[in-house]
C-alpha cells in the first residue's frame, strides 16, 4: 500500500525512462485501435449494442439487492455454499478457514483482480499455502515480485531477457531467452502445479443471477485447468459481476474480447453452475467426486456505489482495459504510477475511490486529462473523465484546496486584478521572450512548470484591440456577443481579431463586453464550485449589459464550460434562469459559420488552385467529443480555394495540453505532443489547423520546438485570411 | 458418460442450424489457427488422423465417446496401428498426462468467431479437451449458428447447472513481448473434423 509521501512525479520520470515498457507501450497504442476496428466490423450496430450492454447493466444495478438474493438462492439450490464478504478482511478471513479445515497446502489461481484487489496471495503465503497465478504474464510478475503494468498484458513491461532472468532464478537453471521455449517452460512447470493443487481460485467475468453460473474467458486455458483438476473451487466475484439472465451475456461476450486484446472470441469461454464432477484418487484409483464449491460475493464498496445515483454508473465496466488501450497517459507510463492499486488509468482512479477511499483518488486522479478519448470506445458507455470531475468536486468538498491553489483562484476570481498580473506578464516576461515563445510562464504557472516553451503573453491583448477592428456594420442581419476566453484575450489576440473580421464579413455586428473574464473551466475543473460561480457571475453580468441574441466563442472549453453555467446554481434559482439564459445563447464559432456559410451558399468545397497549401486538421478533444463537432472546421478548410486538406493519423487524438495538465505534467506532455507531430509530419502539410486555443498553446510550441517550418493556424485565422484575399 | 442433456436437439428450435453457415465459420475457426477438415462421412476422419499419428509420432490417445466418434470406427483403426487409446472415465483420468491427442465431440459452431460449443459436464471431456497438446473435435458441419446471440439462446434453453465450454481455437498467450505464442496452458493445436453425414451431433 501507499504512504502518504508518494511521489508521483519522480514515480512518473522513472516510467518514462523505462524504455522496455515506454516501447511496448507506444507500439500497442500505435495498433490497438486498428485492430479494435477490424474486430468490431462483423457487428453490425456496434453503437446499438454498446447501448445495449449499458441498458443490461444499468437494469442490473438497480436492482442488484434482487439480483444478489437470485444468483446466491439459485447457487445454494445446486449445492454452491455462497459467502458475502463485506470487506477484503472478511473474504481473506473465509479463504484461510476453509484452507484450514480442509487441510489445503497448495493453491492454483486464474486471474481474480478482486484477489488482487484486497491482497489475498501475501495473506495466504503468510499462512503457509503455497499459492501459484497460472495465468502466463501473473506468473512472470509474481516471479519478479512486481505489480501488473496492464489490465490484460500484466507483463508488458518486461522483455524476454528480463523474463528469462525470473525463469532461470525460479528453476535455478539457465533458461534461454526463446519466448516459445519459454513459454513450453511455463506450461510444464505450471502443470505439475495444477495436478498437485488442493484448491483452485478464479475470478469471474460475469455471474447469472438465474442460475447461479459464473462465466470465465481466457486465452491460455489456465481457467478450465483451475475449475477441473482440483477438488475445490473457490469463486471470487463483486456485486458488479452479476447479469440477470444467460442471454444477458450476449453484448458482454461479443464486446469484451473485441475490445480487450481484438478478438472475436477468447480461445475459451467457460459457464459453470453447480458442484460439477472431479476425478479424485482413493485407493490407488481414480473415481468420480462431486467439487465443492465456494462463490465469495465482494462488497469491498462496490454496494456503496451501487446506492449513490452518479457512480453506480461504474458497474457497466466488464473490465475489458479498452479505456486503458487509448488512454494518452496510460500510453506513456503504463499501470505501475497507479498508486500500486489493481485498477489503473481513469477508470480505477474512479473504482479505488470506493475501494479503497478517497485519499487513493487524490493520489492519482490527475493523470486523466479528460480527453474523453475512452468514451468513444468504453464497451459499456461509461462518461469516466465525467465521473472523475464528479469525484474530484466531492474531494474538494471534502478536504478543500490546496493553499497555493486557493490563492490562486482568489486571484482569477477578481478579473480586474487577473488581468492587471497578465499584462503585467506581457512586461515582466521580456527577457525571456524568443521567436514569441517564452520559457516560463508568468505568475499563477510559474511555479509549475520547467523546461517548457509556451507561448507568451500578447503586449496588446484583445481587449485593447477591439477599436481597430470592430465596425460598425449598416443594417446587420444579427447583433452578436463575442467571448474571447482568456487564451485567446492574452496569448492569441490575432486570432481574436480575426473570429470577429469572420463574424463582420457575414453582416453581423459583434459586441465585445469590457467585463468578461476566465471562463472558469481551470478553476471547476479542479472541483472549486465556488471560485466558479463567482466567475460565472461576472461573465453573466456583462453578457447581459451587451443585449445580444448569440454569443460566440471560439474555444470549445469555453462553451462547454458556458453551457455548464446552470448547473453551478442548483440552489439559486434567480442566477440559475440568468445562467440559463447565457448559456441557451453561447455557439461555437466553427459551427455557427459553416451553418451561416452554407445558408449563404459559401460552404461548397472549393477546387484548391495551383498554389494552394495543404492543411491538416487536429480535432481538439472537447470540440469533437464534448460538442460534437468535427465535420464543419473540415468543410471550412475546404472551402477555401487556397488550402487543401489533408489527413493526419490518429487526428483526434490528444495533443497533451489540456488545460493546466500540460504544465503541471510537463514530462507527460511533451512525449504525447511528439508523437502528434509525427503524425502532423508524416502528412506533409504546412499549416495545422484548428480550432481550440488550448491545443493552439500546445501546437505551436510543438511547432517552435520541432518542426519550425510548419504554421499554427485556428479556423478563424484561415476563413480571416481569405476575406482579405 | 455423464452428459448434461440427452436430448439436446429437443431444446434447439428449428432452423437455428444453418448449413449456408459453414464457409464463415470455417474461415473464422482457421483465423484463430484451428485445423478444419470437412469430411462427408465420419469413417473419412480415419485417414486425415492417422495422417497427423505417424507425422507427429503420437503413441497414446484418450477419447471419450460420441456419436460421431463411434460411426468413424476411429478409435479401433488407432489401436489397429498400434496406438494405445483409452475410453474409459478412470483410464482417461489416470492416462491423460502423457496422452498426445484427447478426441471428443462438440455440439455445434459458432460462425461469427469460429468456436464450437462443447457439454463439458463429463470431467472426461475436460479433461481430454485441456490437458493433451492436441484435440480433436468432431462437430456436425450442419450444426452452425450465426453468432453468439443465438449460441446463448440455445444455452439458454437447457442450461441450468453444469459445464460448457466454448474453444476458439488452440490455447494462445501473447504475455511476453505481446509475441502470439501457442500452446500455454491448453492444447496447441485445435483440429476440427466436420462431418456432412451420419448420426445427427457430434456432441459429448
Amino acid at each position: 500500500m501507499m504512504s502518504n509521501r508518494r511521489n508521483l512525479k519522480r514515480e512518473i520520470h522513472e516510467k518514462l525512462n523505462d524504455h522496455v515498457l515506454r516501447d511496448a507501450l507506444a507500439r500497442f497504442a500505435e495498433v490497438y485501435p486498428g485492430a479494435r476496428e477490424k474486430a468490431l466490423e462483423g457487428i453490425e450496430d456496434v453503437e446499438g449494442l454498446r447501448q445495449r450492454l449499458r441498458d443490461m447493466k444499468r437494469d442490473a444495478v438497480a436492482r442488484i439487492d434482487e439480483l444478489a438474493d437470485k444468483f446466491e438462492a439459485e447457487a445454494t439450490k445446486r449445492g454452491i455454499t455462497v459467502f458475502r464478504a463485506k470487506t477484503g478482511e472478511d473474504l481473506k478471513q473465509y479463504i484461510l478457514d476453509l484452507c484450514r479445515n480442509r487441510g489445503v497446502k497448495g493453491v492454483v489461481k486464474s486471474k481474480s483482480m478482486a484477489s488482487e484487489e484486497v491482497d489475498l496471495n501475501p495473506a495466504l503465503e503468510e499462512a503457509g499455502i503455497g499459492v501459484t497465478e497460472t495465468d502466463l504474464g501473473e506468473w512472470i510478475i509474481s516471479l519478479a515480485g512486481h505489480k501488473p503494468s496492464h489490465m490484460v498484458m500484466p507483463a508488458i513491461h518486461l522483455n524476454r531477457y528480463q523474463v528469462s532472468e525470473y525463469f532461470s532464478g525460479e528453476l535455478e537453471t539457465a533458461i534461454e531467452p526463446d519466448i516459445a521455449f519459454m513459454v513450453q517452460t511455463a506450461r510444464v512447470t505450471l502443470r505439475e502445479k495444477f495436478l498437485r493443487a488442493d484448491m483452485g481460485i478464479t475470478g469471474a467475468n460475469f455471474g447469472i443471477a438465474e442460475n447461479g453460473a459464473v462465466g470465465l474467458l481466457t486465452n491460455e486455458g489456465n481457467a478450465r485447468l483451475v475449475t477441473t483438476l482440483p477438488p475445490i473451487h473457490v469463486v471470487i466475484i463483486g456485486y458488479e459481476k452479476l447479469i440477470p439472465t444467460v442471454r444477458d451475456a450476449a453484448p458482454i461476450l461479443r464486446l469484451l474480447p473485441r475490445g480487450a486484446t481484438a478478438q472475436l472470441m477468447t480461445s475459451y469461454m467457460s459457464l459453470i453452475s453447480g458442484r460439477t464432477p472431479v476425478m479424485v484418487k482413493r485407493n490407488g484409483g481414480w473415481v468420480e467426486g462431486e467439487k465443492e464449491v465456494h462463490y465469495i460475493l465482494l462488497d469491498n464498496g462496490r454496494l456503496a456505489a451501487a446506492r449513490d445515483d452518479t457512480f453506480r454508473e461504474i458497474y457497466q465496466c466488464i473490465r475489458c482495459g479498452s479505456c486503458l488501450n487509448v488512454c494518452p497517459v496510460y500510453a506513456l507510463v503504463g499501470g505501475h504510477v497507479y498508486g500500486g492499486h489493481t485498477y489503473a488509468g481513469g477508470i480505477g482512479a474512479i473504482l479505488t475511490a470506493f475501494m479503497s477511499g478517497m485519499k487513493a483518488f487524490e493520489e492519482f486522479n490527475e493523470l486523466c486529462i479528460g480527453c474523453r478519448r475512452c468514451t468513444t470506445v468504453c464497451p459499456g458507455m461509461i462518461d469516466i473523465p465525467g465521473l472523475i470531475e464528479e469525484l474530484r468536486l466531492r474531494s474538494v468538498k471534502e478536504h478543500g484546496l490546496p493553499f497555493l491553489m486557493n490563492k490562486i483562484f482568489d486571484v482569477m476570481t477578481n478579473r480586474r486584478l487577473f488581468h492587471g498580473l497578465l499584462r503585467a506578464a506581457s512586461v515582466a516576461q521580456k527577457p525571456f521572450t524568443s521567436a514569441g515563445l517564452v520559457r516560463h510562464l508568468p505568475l499563477f504557472l510559474a511555479g509549475m512548470t520547467k523546461d517548457r516553451s509556451l507561448p507568451s503573453i500578447a503586449n496588446v491583448p484583445l481587449r485593447d484591440r477591439l477599436d481597430n477592428v470592430i465596425k460598425k456594420i449598416d443594417n446587420p442581419v444579427q447583433r452578436v456577443g463575442f467571448f474571447s476566453g482568456c487564451t485567446m484575450d492574452f496569448v492569441f489576440p490575432e486570432t481574436g481579431e480575426n473570429v470577429i473580421r469572420v463574424l463582420q464579413d457575414l453582416d453581423m455586428e459583434v459586441a465585445y463586453p469590457d467585463g468578461q473574464g476566465c471562463c472558469g473551466k481551470p478553476v471547476s475543473a479542479t472541483g472549486d464550485v465556488e471560485h466558479a460561480k463567482k466567475i460565472a457571475m461576472n461573465n453573466i453580468e456583462a453578457f447581459e449589459e451587451c443585449d445580444v441574441d448569440v454569443i460566440v466563442c471560439a474555444c470549445p472549453t469555453g462553451v462547454e464550460q458556458i453551457r455548464g453555467y446552470p448547473r453551478l446554481f442548483e440552489d439559486d434559482a434567480q442566477w440559475k434562469g440568468r445562467a440559463q439564459r447565457m448559456a441557451g445563447r453561447i455557439e461555437e464559432f466553427c459551427s455557427f459559420v459553416a451553418r451561416e456559410y452554407e445558408k449563404r451558399g459559401r460552404l461548397e468545397k472549393a477546387s484548391p488552385r495551383p498554389d494552394a497549401v495543404k492543411v491538416t486538421y487536429h480535432d481538439s478533444c472537447h470540440l469533437k467529443r464534448v460538442l460534437g463537432v468535427s465535420e464543419e472546421p473540415r468543410k471550412l478548410i475546404e472551402s477555401v480555394a487556397g488550402c487543401e486538406l489533408v489527413e493526419m493519423k490518429d487526428a483526434d487524438a490528444c495533443c497533451g495540453m489540456s488545460g493546466a495538465f500540460g504544465v503541471t505534467h510537463s514530462n507527460l506532455s511533451i512525449p504525447i505532443l511528439k508523437r502528434k507531430m509525427k503524425h502532423i509530419e508524416e502528412t506533409g502539410a504546412e499549416i495545422v489547423a484548428c480550432a481550440c486555443s488550448g491545443c493552439m498553446v500546445q501546437l505551436r510550441g510543438g511547432i517552435d520546438r520541432l518542426t519550425p517550418d510548419k504554421k499554427m493556424k485556428h479556423i478563424a485565422d484561415i476563413l480571416a485570411e481569405n476575406i482579405i484575399n | 458418460m455423464r452428459r448434461y442433456c440427452d436430448n439436446r436437439q429437443g431444446t434447439i428450435p428449428p432452423g437455428v442450424f444453418d448449413s449456408h453457415l459453414y464457409d464463415e465459420f470455417e474461415l473464422r475457426a482457421k483465423a484463430v489457427s484451428a485445423e478444419v477438415f470437412r469430411v462427408t462421412r465420419a469413417d473419412e476422419a480415419i485417414n486425415i488422423i492417422l495422417a497427423i499419428v505417424n507425422d507427429t509420432g503420437v503413441k497414446t490417445v484418450a477419447s471419450v465417446s460420441c456419436p460421431l466418434i463411434e460411426a468413424s470406427g476411429i478409435v479401433d483403426a488407432l489401436k489397429g496401428n498400434g496406438v494405445a487409446v483409452y475410453t474409459e472415465q478412470a483410464r482417461i483420468a489416470e492416462h491423460i498426462g502423457v496422452a498426445d491427442i484427447g478426441m471428443s465431440g462438440v455440439a455445434f459452431g459458432i460462425a461469427e468467431c469460429g468456436s464450437v460449443c462443447q457439454d463439458a459436464l463429463a470431467v472426461e471431456t475436460r479433461l481430454v479437451s485441456s490437458l493433451p497438446p492436441l484435440h480433436i473435435a468432431f462437430m456436425k458441419s450442419r450444426n452452425i449458428v450465426p453468432g453468439i446471440e443465438e449460441a446463448l439462446e440455445i444455452i439458454s434453453g437447457f442450461f441450468t447447472a453444469g459445464y460448457v465450454s466454448w474453444i476458439t481455437g488452440p490455447s494462445r498467450t501473447a504475455d511476453i513481448e505481446r509475441v502470439l505464442t501457442i500452446g500455454v496452458h491448453g492444447p496447441a493445436r485445435l483440429v476440427i473434423i466436420a462431418v456432412d453425414e451420419g448420426p445427427d451431433e457430434g456432441a459429448a
